[in-house]
């Protein structure tokens, strides 16, 4: 729709009438530019550009005038060509650009001069043409923020949304890939691409999707986020229902086990839905690394996201209400390090709490040369000079901190806010009703988390309800060769990998033809020795199910023929 | 959209509205009249379970998409089935007072010593009602995790209390005669009649009705492993005799286990996990008395009824904990008669009158499905 | 309606505020009693309670901000009152701060207390839900709260040194091993009478600053046992008799005995026993009640005043003889003077022949305390050399072959 409700137009045949339906809507800006281009010269015919300075890359302008100045004239004065069928002549003898489409529409030529295209309009041609040229300044492809890996592809998304499409397109040369589009924000006119596979995805799944994002109605979308409020699950929740990602590589993952991904413009964050809780607190090493080291690390962040959880709720209860808990030496410990402190002691966590998000807020939006200051004074400050003035007991200072550290372990941004939403109740509940207020606030979050869907999915799947196909990647990383089918979420093609994967010595072969080598998801030939196997792994994230498939193409020479 | 729930859930639902009761409460009351035999009369009790539990299935099977309430109905009209609600919802009131009485005792007695009884019933009250307004989906999977506290309690337990126990105080067996000890068991009984009636309501939901009889059979004696575990410990860590003291014994001996010489009194841990497991035993009771009071009005939905429901149960809980001596006194004689005149008389007839009257109920199927 | 309910239930949950906190109280609130001594009042008919409180600024150093430190790591207190809950309340009259009871490590008992019965005591003990049921406890022939207060040994707080002390007796063996469960489980038996480790003074502590005025400050050390009958202490065993009375009861994990030499009977060997195990068996017949009890050991020897030969036999077989008939005087002395002299079963013997007979025990059960005294006990010894310690040879003199040659 053009910003101000304008009846539908169309153009005519006229030259002077097209311009100036158009400069009726966009002349005033100082960077909206008017090309004017005299074609044909013999018939005197006249033709227009139009575009926006900034948004285009000029060189292609340049051709664009070019060849409807001179090279075009030569080709048709050289083949003698009829002059009558402007339109047709454009089309094949004369604009040299790859692709460009025509419209009668005004509202369709608006909105792509306001998207970097450049609209060509020529006297006696009812039809606008709009070529595209966009060329705007962006950041190249770099390392994400948010979310890094020690080993894995570095490259992350920006802010152009065919940049990150085919950043995932390159991961997944299959027919079945899928990507569909979409419009958002009345005045933003924000293009939203639906990626999903073919075959894989649930049926109705892309159908949900497509409802929920033609039924947003707001002026403006900026980010990703906008639109994850406005199509999530449980709008009321803390729980995120929807994963946002920088990386190509867990959206490419993810899409391999049937879930769906919703690129923005003009945002590196794609949304990828539907979630599991559990995938918040996976991370892509746990499937570069091998199964064991994976398998650790995962441990250790769910012990992480435990702690986080419940840790400063447990040393407060224990210390006000049920001192009998605590083994004796402890005890003595604690109360000699509590003997001058004024507050009590929930009082004195929730003080530490807010202390420790303000410096953490405060070293997120220092501009960077007075960051590391802030860090360093912060810490010491904190840590050490309160406690030695006596507003803090050492104690609360290590429970705080490891707290702290414990939430920052969790690798995806948006679940770690919500863990350190969720503790605040939990603080407090416990603080003023021990460990009934412990185990009831405790019971009404893992009720609320059970309630809650995600597309469809049980937020909570596969822990409850129970799939016992889905746990080989809940909390151990099942290595590759065991795992066999997809999670439950994907439709069809349930199994992912073909027989007996696992690597073993041969079986009186003299090639080397039974080592299963496994590439990177960017994956390069391996070793010519060996069965080339081309994986096209492309996993990130499985949220809870971590069935991936492994495509495997056997060269002549392998294992496959022997059979 | 008929809500489901899975075999595995409905054996997760049996077992947690097994567990919290019987491991203390009734073991400290079996054994003021059997001493060391309690756990002889735990195992004769769920034996005793499963056969009631098999007449549950076989006659609820007859009708499988309505409730024990529904087939009443069907059977012999409307009003005797409005008269069963009642004494199902009778069954149920009962049963949330004596599952009260174990989670304040547990928490109050133990932990909160100062705190005033309300604060745990209207907890309660708060955390069972939002969970039934989810529906029974939710409070199956919570049943799901309750499982897994539960053996979390029972490894934490065994590894405290293993050092101390005493082989020597089990023995002799049978002290208390043959009869006495099959006697005692009534107690025992009271709790799983409770399972036996939830099960009457709401087998319904759990699919595939071709695997009830397994899956609550392997519910019954898994719960019944697990349960059994705590009264062997009890006598043999404690002596029958200092069992038979207290009112809580499990928690007396959750007291006594220690890992160790660093962490004495580590039963707070054990409680936290006992408190998700009698949690979902709340909730559970609170939403099948809900569905009799609906049955009895004769609503298509239980949820307006929840507040009314609620309170009753909470007053009537209130009122029955206020003193110690009258809950132990309901808890071992009244409602070991209630209780169990109820679970085994309804289901019982019902499996009666489902024979005779068979052809009745095929023809009401068949008006049904046609 | 919706918006009804949850209104309903906000209401409600303000309910849940009305609590206010209640049970709630901060750590540094707290008087952590560390041990409880029991002695008898001035006045007639009076108990005097002494607890101990830790003060943790001085017993754990200074952590964080300086807090008070005054030197003293604990702050003892004493009290009178005509029950021991009354006393124990006039206590929270003199403390600044609530008198906290899980924490606590020991109960010393004075022995002139025992003998008057501790019914009350086990009974405020375990019904008190702050109590742990592993509280050590223990009677004392001295002022009790003389013991609580002594500094013995390393520790800092007196209360936690004694409660230290029990900690490694399965090897010393010098006093068994009771808690409050067991004393509650022993008073509630019908058989089985309860058994109380008894304390002492020994005055074996030599002052660093004046070295050569020898031992001259008091410590408190394990001493033996204490025989009740019911709730009242009938007679004390000293720690030379525990062996015959802990084997009965609990599992030793060494054990020393000291003998005679093969071949020598004036110069003493020391051996000790290792993987003891014990077994009491009982025997009915004809209205008499007998045990038999075994009793098997390996002796590994741990210092010989003589040569010892191990490769000898005769020398090992005489070895073996003489620790056999060590033992077996030893034990038997104990279950005679606990049969005889006292007449009250601490030997769980009833309880074991209740598990045998249960038909026959019914005629035994009221009058066991006349029936016990009258048991035969045999009592069947064997040891077995295992091990020289480090040593293969016998450690004798080189000087003396020399001599000889």
């Amino acid at each position: 729709m053009v910003a101000n409700n304008t009846p539908q137009r169309d153009f005519t045949y006229s030259l002077t009438y097209n311009s100036s339906i158009i400069k009726e809507l966009l002349g005033g800006s100082a960077d909206f530019i008017e090309r004017k281009v005299t074609f044909l010269e013999k018939k005197d015919v006249h033709a227009a550009c139009f575009y926006i300075d900034g948004l285009v890359n000029t060189q292609i302008i340049e051709k664009i005038v070019q060849s409807l100045m001179f090279e075009g004239n030569e080709v048709i004065i050289r083949n003698d060509l009829d002059t009558r069928d402007i339109e047709r002549l454009l089309e094949e003898h004369v604009l040299m650009n790859t692709n460009f489409i025509e419209t009668t529409e005004l509202e369709s030529a608006i909105k792509s001069i306001l998207s970097g295209d450049t609209v060509l309009l020529v006297e006696g041609c009812n039809k606008a043409f709009q070529v595209p040229t966009k060329g705007w300044a962006q950041r190249g492809v770099s390392e994400p923020q948010a979310e890094q890996v020690v080993r894995g592809p570095r490259d992350g998304f920006t802010e152009s949304i065919r940049v990150n499409t085919a950043l995932v397109r390159r991961r997944i040369r299959d027919t079945g890939f899928r990507l569909e589009e979409l419009n958002a924000g009345k005045r933003t006119k924000t293009d939203i691409n639906i990626a999903y596979i073919n075959g894989i995805v649930k049926k109705g799944l892309v159908d949900e999707v497509k409802e929920r994002l033609n039924r947003i109605d707001i002026d403006g979308i900026l980010e990703s986020g906008y639109i994850e409020e406005l199509i999530r699950d449980a709008p009321l929740s803390p729980f995120t229902t929807i994963m946002s990602t920088e990386r190509p590589d867990k959206v490419a993952s993810s899409l391999l086990e049937g879930r769906v991904a919703i690129f923005v413009d003009n945002t590196p964050f794609v949304l990828v839905v539907p979630t599991y809780f559990w995938e918040f607190l996976q991370a892509s090493d746990d499937y570069y690394l091998g199964f064991m080291a994976g398998s650790f690390f995962r441990i250790v962040r769910y012990t992480a996201f435990i702690l986080s959880l419940t840790l400063t709720s447990i040393y407060v209860m224990l210390v006000s209400f049920h001192q009998e808990m605590i083994p004796t030496p402890l005890a003595l410990t604690i109360a000699s390090g509590r003997e001058v402190v004024p507050f009590p002691v929930l009082l004195e966590a929730l003080l530490m709490e807010l202390t420790f998000e303000l410096m953490r807020e405060a070293g997120l939006r220092m501009p960077k040369p007075v960051g590391s200051a802030v860090s360093i004074v912060g810490s010491l400050v904190i840590g050490q000079a309160a406690v030695q003035a006596g507003i803090v007991s050492p104690f609360m200072v290590i429970i705080v901190a490891t707290t702290g550290i414990s939430s920052f372990v969790i690798p995806n941004y948006s679940a770690s806010y919500s863990i350190r939403l969720i503790r605040f109740p939990l603080l407090i509940a416990s603080g003023t009703l021990g460990l009934l207020g412990f185990a009831s606030m405790f019971a009404l979050i893992a009720i609320h988390a059970l309630s809650i869907r995600s597309f469809g999915e049980s937020y909570l799947a596969p822990a409850t309800p129970f799939q016992p196909q889905d746990q080989k990647d809940t909390i151990f990383r099942m290595p590759w060769w065991a795992m066999k089918k997809r999670p439950q979420l994907a439709d069809n093609d349930t199994s992912k990998i073909g027989e007996s994967q696992l690597p073993q010595p041969p079986k009186g072969d003299e090639h080397g033809e039974s080592t299963h080598t496994k590439a990177e998801e960017t994956s390069e030939r391996k070793e010519p020795e060996s069965n080339a196997e081309q994986q096209s792994e492309t996993k990130e994230d499985s949220g809870g199910t971590g069935i991936k498939q492994l495509k495997r193409r056997k060269s002549p020479k392998g294992k496959g023929d022997e059979k | 959209m008929k809500v489901q729930i899975t075999n595995g859930m409905f054996m997760a639902l049996i077992i947690n509205m097994l567990y919290a009761k019987s491991i203390g409460l009734t073991q400290g009351i079996m054994a003021r009249e059997v001493g060391g035999d309690i756990w002889i009369s735990t195992i004769f009790s769920s034996i005793q379970g499963i056969v009631i539990m098999a007449i549950v299935i076989f006659a609820i099977k007859r009708l499988p998409n309505g409730d024990m309430i529904d087939q009443y109905g069907q059977i012999l009209g409307k009003w005797i089935g409005k008269g069963v609600a009642a004494l199902v919802f009778l069954f149920f009131l009962g049963a949330y007072g004596t599952i009260m009485a174990t989670f304040v005792y547990h928490l109050k007695d133990y932990f909160l010593p100062e705190a005033h009884t309300i604060l745990f019933i209207v907890a309660a009250f708060l955390i069972g009602s939002y969970a039934i307004h989810f529906g029974i989906e939710v409070i199956a999977r919570m049943a799901l995790i309750g499982v897994f506290s539960v053996m979390a309690l029972n490894i934490l337990l065994l590894a405290g209390s293993i050092s101390e126990f005493d082989i020597k105080e089990l023995q002799p067996t049978f002290d208390s005669g043959f009869f006495s000890t099959l006697w005692a068991s009534r107690h025992h009984d009271a709790d799983w009649a409770m399972a036996t009636m939830m099960a009457c309501m709401i087998l319904p939901l759990v699919r595939d009705s071709a695997t009830w009889i397994r899956s609550s059979t392997s519910g019954l004696i898994f719960s019944g492993v697990i349960i059994v575990m705590w009264p062997i410990l009890e006598v043999g860590v404690l002596s029958p005799e200092v069992a038979a003291q207290y009112i809580v014994s499990c928690m007396q001996m959750a007291r006594s286990a220690e890992i160790g010489l660093f962490l004495h009194r580590y039963e707070m841990i054990m409680i936290a996990f006992f408190a998700l497991s009698i949690l979902t035993q709340i909730m559970m009771t609170f939403l099948c008395s809900s569905i009799a009071v609906q049955k009895i009005i004769g609503l298509k939905d239980y949820r307006p009824v929840i507040i009314p429901v609620g309170l009753v149960l909470s007053a009537f809980s209130y009122w029955m904990i206020g003193s110690h001596h009258r809950a132990m006194g309901i808890i071992e004689k009244e409602w070991v008669l209630v209780s169990l005149s109820i679970a085994i008389g309804l289901p019982g007839m019902l499996f009666v009158l489902g024979a005779i009257f068979k052809k009745k109920l095929k023809k009401k199927e068949e008006a049904k499905t046609v | 309606m919706m918006k009804k309910i949850i209104l309903f239930h906000a209401l409600l949950s303000v309910v849940l505020l009305l609590g206010a906190c209640s049970g709630k109280r901060e750590i540094s609130d707290l008087a952590l009693v560390m041990a409880v001594g029991l002695d008898k009042g001035e006045k007639e008919g009076t108990v005097k309670v002494t607890a101990q409180v830790a003060r943790p600024a001085d017993a754990r150093g200074q952590t964080g901000a300086p807090s008070g430190q005054s030197g003293e790591p604990v702050w003892t207190v004493e009290t009178e009152g005509s029950s021991i809950f009354e006393a124990i309340r006039q206590m929270s009259s003199m403390s600044s701060r609530r008198v906290f009871w899980a924490h606590n490590f020991i109960i010393v008992i004075n022995e002139e207390v025992a003998k008057e019965g501790i019914g009350d005591v086990i009974d405020f003990f375990t019904r008190n839900p702050e109590l742990r049921m592993r509280t050590w406890v223990t009677v004392t022939p001295e002022k009790a709260n003389e013991v609580i207060s002594t500094v013995t040994s390393l520790e800092v707080i007196p209360g936690e040194a004694l409660a230290k002390l029990f900690r490694y007796t399965t090897i010393s063996n010098q006093a068994p091993r009771t808690v409050i469960m067991d004393l509650l489980s022993a008073y509630l038996s019908e058989s089985t009478e309860p058994l109380l480790a008894r304390v002492a003074f020994e005055t074996s502590k030599i002052d660093n600053k004046a070295p050569d005025k020898g031992a001259q400050t008091k410590q408190v050390v394990l001493a033996g046992a204490g025989i009740f009958k019911g709730d009242k202490l009938v007679g004390t065993l000293k720690p030379e008799e525990l062996r015959g009375l802990v084997l009965f009861r609990e599992k030793l994990d060494s054990g020393v005995a000291v003998v005679s030499c093969p071949d020598d009977p004036n110069t003493p060997l020391s051996v000790e026993l290792t993987n003891q195990s014990f077994n009491v068996k009982p025997k009915y017949k004809d209205g008499d009640i007998s045990y038999d009890a075994s009793f098997k050991a390996h002796i590994r020897v741990v210092e010989a005043g003589c040569s010892l030969d191990l490769s000898n036999k005769k020398h090992v077989k005489k070895l073996e003889d003489n620790v056999e008939k060590e033992l077996t005087s030893q034990i038997k002395t104990t279950v005679d003077k606990i049969q005889k002299d006292y007449g009250a079963d601490v030997l769980e013997l009833g309880k074991v022949f209740q598990n045998e007979y249960p038909y026959e025990w019914k005629h035994y059960a009221n009058s066991w305390d006349e029936v016990f005294p009258t048991v035969k006990i045999n009592l069947k010894v064997s040891a077995k050399v295992e091990s020289g310690s480090l040593l293969y040879k016998p450690t004798t003199s080189g000087k003396k072959e020399k001599k000889e040659e």
